[in-house]
């Protein structure tokens, strides 16, 4: 049973090979959606009525936010923490510069107040009261963690199924064997040729996330895309598209992102050393492989 | 350094684990919230009925008319449909109803012979195909223009 539905300006496409009854699968497959929609009501960007946009409204003063919040946060923090900072979930206003600032259903542009410099260390979580506390006004995007964190709630409602793919516009994972019972065999998009596909690899109970700058160019600026350098604020361009995988989807959707903002050299360390597994491209269209795939 | 990859298993599952532990239970699907609520919208109503012997006829005007509207969207490569539920002014649900789109979904899955050839397998899901949307917007602004509430 196949279902789709739109979340996050993207297009969540939900699979299950199950002996399971219609309605039985078809409840689970709802329960599924129902997380992304939990999470982008909290961690949206380009809505006021976010929780995660309600709760920036107040700089200085601890806010209590819920799991759907806190948790996608504390997991972005500790990535820009690790890369010092080149990952930053503080980008958001970066972005909304760059014209990443409209809403994909309702269209409308959303501008919000910002200091001038900002970084990771303005936001301070508290694990014990789970609260957020702003020390400066800021735009916090989520971008590269909340739809993989999405794509893992999903994955855990459906994992009683022989298989399953929630596949969010090309961030996926997969969970069990397909309808032949082998593990799932999944393209990997070829970036400059749209209807083909460059290698492919075999997965199963893993995700598989991809940052490439050949989707999502930036709207106002030519040669520009969605995966910005918050230091420079320039988008690198070492790689045209990284795919990692991981065993949850918000890992590899993060560590996609921080091996592309971090180049050749050093994405490829970090992935070794975080015993990741990797497909990365260069604009040349050599392709590296990390972790014996 | 082979520990590190540890640490960041350990974060995802214990975000998952939060969600599950705060009163996000599965069972509460958009059909389970809102039938308790129309029940205790109504209960209310009834209350408020019997007791003031007045009823507050004020309803703000909504911008939209509740339910699911169907829109289209075309571009080059085909045409989609999308379902969009409205309750209350807000979209609550956009489900993609028809897909005849020349686009990732049919050429991914009848992708050039060559491919399927060199890699012995048919794939269906491809990792960094993110769709491009403006075609879905365009099917759900069809739909909010139905649902537009021209009294209202």
């Amino acid at each position: 049973m196949k279902k789709t539905k739109l979340y996050m300006d993207t297009v969540v496409d939900i699979q299950v090979v199950t002996r399971k009854s219609r309605e039985e699968t078809e409840a689970k497959i709802n329960r599924a959606f129902h997380a992304f929609q939990k999470v982008e009501q909290a961690c949206s960007r380009f809505t006021s009525s976010s929780e995660l946009m309600q709760a920036c409204q107040k700089v200085g003063t601890p806010v209590e936010i819920s799991p759907f919040l806190f948790e996608p946060l504390f997991f972005a923090i500790e990535i820009a923490k690790l890369t010092e900072g080149l990952f930053d979930p503080t980008v958001g206003k970066i972005m909304e510069e760059g014209g990443f600032n409209r809403h994909y259903v309702t269209g409308k542009i959303i501008e919000s107040p910002s200091s001038a410099s900002v970084s990771y260390q303005d936001i301070v979580l508290n694990p014990q009261t789970h609260t957020l506390t702003l020390r400066k006004p800021l735009v916090i995007d989520l971008g590269a963690v909340a739809k993989g964190f999405a794509i893992d709630l999903a994955a855990k409602e459906l994992k009683e199924f022989d298989g399953f793919v929630v596949n969010a516009g090309g961030d996926l994972f997969a969970g069990g064997v397909d309808q032949n019972g082998d593990p799932w065999n999944i393209g990997i998009q070829h970036p400059q040729q749209k209807d083909t596909i460059i290698g492919s690899i075999k997965i199963s109970d893993e995700a598989i996330c991809t940052s490439g700058s050949y989707e999502r160019r930036n709207p106002n600026r030519l040669g520009s895309h969605h995966l910005v350098n918050p230091k420079t604020k320039q988008s690198p361009n070492e790689w045209t598209s990284c795919s990692v995988i991981a065993p949850f989807a918000m890992m590899a959707d993060a560590f996609s992102t921080v091996s592309f903002l971090l180049g050749v050299k050093k994405g490829r360390s970090l992935l070794k050393e975080l015993n990741l597994k990797g497909f990365l491209i260069t604009p040349e269209l050599q392709i590296s492989k990390v972790g014996g795939i | 350094m082979k520990k590190m990859d540890k640490k960041w298993v350990i974060l995802c599952s214990t975000a998952i684990a939060a969600i599950y532990a705060a009163d996000y239970v599965s069972t509460d699907t958009q059909a389970a919230i809102d039938q308790p609520m129309q029940h205790i919208a109504n209960n209310v109503q009834k209350y408020h009925k019997s007791n003031n012997n007045k009823v507050i006829n004020r309803t703000p005007k909504s911008l939209y008319k509740n339910g699911t509207y169907i829109g289209t969207g075309t571009n080059r490569r085909g045409s989609i449909d999308v379902a969009v539920t409205i309750k209350n002014d807000k979209v609550i649900n956009v489900e993609i109803s028809n897909f005849e789109m020349h686009y990732s979904e049919s050429d991914i899955v009848e992708l050039p012979n060559e491919v399927v050839q060199n890699q012995s397998a048919k794939v269906t899901n491809v990792s960094g195909a993110t769709y491009s949307t403006k075609a879905f917007e365009d099917a759900v602004q069809d739909a909010l223009y139905q649902a537009k509430n021209v009294a209202g």
